[in-house]
């Protein structure tokens, strides 16, 4: 490496023709690659990360600076500033514009920009969850242990990801070893009985590789209070859990041209709702991955992926386990790229997934599909400020032998070297999910929710703009995007069968045309006085839909707020050479939210309320103490104003007051 | 060597993922099963039904159990609650969202007929209430019949509880729930034996939480019986399926 002095075009060309050239390694080069580019780059492009390779808006490796699609990338160190145990602790204090609220039995929702549930994409190393719960995948899966960057990006990615991309994609890239040992060993404690415990090992040899991950997490169910005449559904009780994530990757490499990589999980959770027969959710995971230079300039990836998803009753009278449902994906991928020396990069795919649901809510027990598609991209960097990407994908569906075509387009100008403008249009689709075709089931008394099984697939058509601009010790990013959602596909207006006025029924079905619009801006600085600041603004505006006759719906979820924000301050000192301090303050602001509600859910004659839901902002201070090379001391204050709400509404933090946290964490492998 | 090992434990599961089209590791599970296995001193009612009561003959209790409707026609429903304890649906709101079931209005008033009963029996269930055929209810501390003192003859002087007016938890029509309202029964009931069943809201669906003590029962004809309730949730994990323990004569 050679490079990077960014001054003249003709260099700024060298240094993509480099770039695109190591990207030929792909994941092995991703580390390599950004240290090494950190070490040289410019101070302002490594100070926000402008330099580190992301892969999920193209699929392949750009520097972040220059990926013609925005994505906000949460990096390791913003992991340990939040102190975050899962997705949810982590994208509500990172990222505005994003907010988990609950449903029915306490069930996690997650909302980003107006899109939730099966909206937004969730893939881990670039890998689908299997399962889902309310829409949701299970979030507590989504452990930042051993999690070396999130990359996301928001808008329609259906053309390169397929279904379920519609409002985005969050993709969880976790680290790989470059020591030759390393070995971790980690835990927390906090109120309510909370502990979080994690180990990690790795093993670096020339040919081979090994990460092994084993985290537990627990905390107790707890009662928080409501003040009365609340005006909607609230919580009494939290639900703790009781967690266990174990994870395994092993890394072949026979020669410099192939890279071999097998992974297996288990994730396994136990939440008690009731006292004598608590839940319990299992995953099973495995795949194998092949990457392949063919030459300097072909690389081809071939992988295969598994994953299971059980949710099971645990009887504790009987001690029987009985399982009620279970999600199993299989999905084999082929991706091939093709490097030009001018920088342009050709993308063909093609995947095919066998999905398989059983639950007991459908009528016939079980349920599958399989799923092909293929899609091409073409990354045209038409000069040093002009760069093009195309890209078309065809999704076929053997359930109902349904089919999507889907294109994106998406353009970057680049007028002055620290200013990059996006623009871009893409198309987002959902295919029906086989719950929504089948099941049958009784809503804890209250109707029956019946699948459709002439659902179409839902549409959006996405229109994003945006720009970033770095200058000496600050960066600053904003966004605007409208999205035209058709065909929603929803639970419609509950309904009686003629000559049936007891029993109500909720169908799923495809709901009339709304828009999602909205932008978001955020400024970061860094001082040499060892203080960084980031502040983030998001507007979201969620035209809820009805349905194609003008009804009402009945919202499953809370819609997104207007207005929210996050902020975090440090300050970060090394005092002597065994001895560091970080402090950091981070926070965030939600505006309040109006949702319009059925008054008389049986009897919808009686019209709709709206029912207020207020704003709330919280803060988390945190302490981290560096002591030696090995140690790292953290204590947090959570909740640090004691925010505690009148009504624990369904989109309200569940927190009965300030929580104090307080960890250590030791690199057992640099005490040697 | 370890390497190795890591690299065989890996690709075996990788293996056997790749034939699993419907999953792996059923063997983690057991298998509903419709079929209730009763021990001698058992017997099982499915009391699911809300619109149902159940009648147990202890003495005959291996014969099974008579079913009876409860009576919910009625033609003048009332938005005034009835001057005396009448038997009918109550209609009430409850605070389900809230502070719970303590918190509750009444809204209506539907008299109906008399629950009907079978010429012989000793005690009834519906759901998680149970009544009792003019008998008192004592809760012991014990957790197992077979640890209960040889005769009942050692509970004389406990203070045992009649049944009692009640038209706030049998529920009957549930069909407005989420909006708070549930129709009850009004009838008598027994708080002490009916509390081998708790059910809480919030949160909804409601939790149900077993009280697993052995409760004596003392009927009119001074004969006792030893109660306790064993299991309330079949294989399925429908509640309110009911094993109960019994020692009849005790």
């Amino acid at each position: 490496m050679t490079i990077i002095k960014l001054k003249t075009k003709s260099e700024k060309l060298k240094v993509r023709v480099t770039t695109i050239r190591m990207a030929s390694n792909f994941y092995f080069s991703l580390l390599v690659f950004s240290f090494s580019l950190l070490c040289n780059a410019q101070k302002n492009d490594s100070t926000f990360y402008l330099n580190d390779v992301v892969v999920t808006g193209t699929r392949t490796p750009k520097l972040l600076k220059d990926t013609p699609i925005q994505t906000r990338l949460i990096t390791s160190a913003d992991i340990e500033k939040v102190d975050a145990t899962n997705a949810e602790d982590l994208l509500q204090q990172e990222m505005p514009g994003v907010e988990f609220s609950y449903a029915m039995n306490q069930l996690k929702h997650m909302n980003l920009c107006g899109f939730g549930g099966q909206g937004i994409l969730f893939l881990v190393d670039g890998e689908r969850l299997a399962g889902e719960t309310m829409d949701d995948v299970d979030f507590t899966r989504l452990n930042m242990a051993n999690v070396e960057r999130i990359e996301i990006v928001k808008g329609a990615a259906s053309a390169l990801y397929g279904s379920n991309a519609g409002g985005g994609v969050i993709n969880i890239i976790t680290k790989e070893g470059t020591e030759p040992w390393t070995l971790n060993l980690n835990g927390r404690l906090a109120r309510h009985n909370e502990r979080r415990y994690g180990a990690s090992y790795g093993v670096n040899g020339t040919h081979l590789k090994n990460m092994l991950n084993v985290n537990h997490t627990s905390i107790d169910n707890f009662d928080v209070d409501n003040a009365p005449n609340p005006a909607t559904q609230v919580v009494a009780t939290v639900y703790g859990d009781r967690t266990w994530n174990i994870k395994d990757r092993l890394t072949f490499i026979p020669n410099d041209r192939l890279r071999i990589i097998g992974r297996a999980g288990y994730f396994y959770r136990e939440q008690t709702r009731t006292a004598d027969t608590p839940e319990r959710y299992r995953d099973f995971s495995a795949g194998l991955r092949g990457l392949w230079n063919i030459t300097s300039n072909d690389n081809l990836e071939l992988s295969y992926s598994f994953d299971q998803y059980d949710k099971s009753d645990y009887h504790k009278i009987t001690h029987m386990d009985v399982r009620d449902y279970r999600n199993v994906q299989n999905i084999f991928k082929g991706l091939f790229n093709h490097y030009w020396q001018t920088g342009n990069i050709l993308t063909v795919g093609a995947d095919f997934m066998h999905d398989y649901l059983m639950n007991k809510n459908l009528g016939s027990r079980t349920e599958s599909q399989n799923t092909f598609d293929a899609f091409a991209q073409y990354d045209w960097l038409i000069n040093t400020q002009w760069e093009m990407v195309g890209a078309v994908r065809y999704d076929y569906f053997s359930d109902c032998k349904d089919s999507q075509f889907t294109p994106k387009l998406s353009v970057r100008y680049q007028p002055i070297s620290n200013l990059n403008l996006r623009f871009g249009y893409g198309m987002g689709f959902r295919a029906p999910a086989l719950k929504e075709k089948y099941y049958n089931f009784d809503a804890a008394g209250i109707w029956i929710i019946r699948g459709n099984p002439d659902l179409k697939a839902e549409l959006s058509h996405n229109f994003n703009a945006s720009a970033d601009y770095t200058n000496g010790h600050y960066n600053f990013t904003i966004a605007a995007y409208y999205n035209d959602v058709q065909n929603k596909l929803a639970t419609g207006v509950p309904h009686y069968l003629p000559g049936d006025d007891k029993q109500l029924y909720l169908d799923y079905t495809n709901l009339a045309g709304y828009s999602v619009y909205g932008g978001d801006a955020t400024v970061q600085a860094r001082w040499d006085n060892g203080f960084s600041a980031r502040l983030s603004y998001a507007y979201t505006n969620e035209r809820l839909p009805k349905d194609k006759s003008g009804n009402t719906i009945n919202n499953q979820y809370i819609p997104a707020r207007h207005h929210s924000l996050t902020a975090r301050i440090d300050w970060d000192k090394q005092f002597t050479k065994n001895y560091g301090l970080r402090l950091s303050l981070n926070g965030r602001f939600l505006s309040d939210v109006k949702n319009v509600e059925f008054i008389d859910y049986y009897d919808i004659s009686k019209g709709t309320s709206t029912i207020h839901y207020p704003a709330y902002t919280y803060w988390k201070f945190s302490a981290v103490q560096h002591i030696g090379k090995a140690f790292k001391v953290t204590t947090a204050l959570d909740n640090l104003f004691n925010y505690k709400p009148k009504y624990h509404y369904y989109n309200s933090p569940l927190t009965d007051g300030i929580n104090l946290m307080v960890g250590l964490s030791a690199d057992i492998d640099k005490l040697f | 060597m370890r390497s190795k090992l890591l690299t065989l434990v890996t690709f075996a599961l990788l293996l056997s993922s790749l034939s699993a089209c419907h999953g792996i590791l059923d063997e983690l599970y057991d298998k509903p099963s419709d079929e209730v296995t009763l021990k001698e001193g058992q017997l099982y009612v499915d009391a699911s039904s809300w619109t149902d009561w159940y009648y147990i003959d202890l003495a005959d209790a291996k014969k099974g159990f008579v079913r009876e409707e409860i009576p919910q026609e009625g033609d003048q429903q009332s938005m005034n609650p009835p001057s005396s304890k009448a038997e009918g649906l109550y209609t009430y709101w409850y605070d389900v969202f809230g502070e719970g079931l303590s918190k509750h209005e009444f809204r209506c008033f539907t008299p109906t007929e008399k629950q009907p009963e079978p010429e012989s029996w000793h005690i009834a269930v519906h759901r998680n209430n149970v009544r009792t055929n003019g008998g008192a209810v004592y809760e012991t501390s014990y957790t197992s019949i077979n640890d209960l003192p040889e005769s009942s003859e050692a509970f004389a002087d406990a203070t045992f509880t009649e049944d009692e007016w009640n038209e706030l938890d049998v529920w009957t029509v549930q069909a407005q729930m989420l909006q708070g309202l549930i129709g009850n029964q009004g009838i008598k009931i027994n708080p002490v034996l009916s509390s081998w069943l708790k059910v809480s809201l919030p949160p909804v669906p409601p939790v149900f939480t077993l009280n697993n003590h052995v409760f004596i029962v003392r009927f009119e004809d001074d004969t006792y019986a030893a109660l306790q309730l064993e299991n309330y949730q079949n294989t399925a994990g429908v509640k309110c399926h009911l094993i109960i323990n019994y020692k009849y004569p005790y």
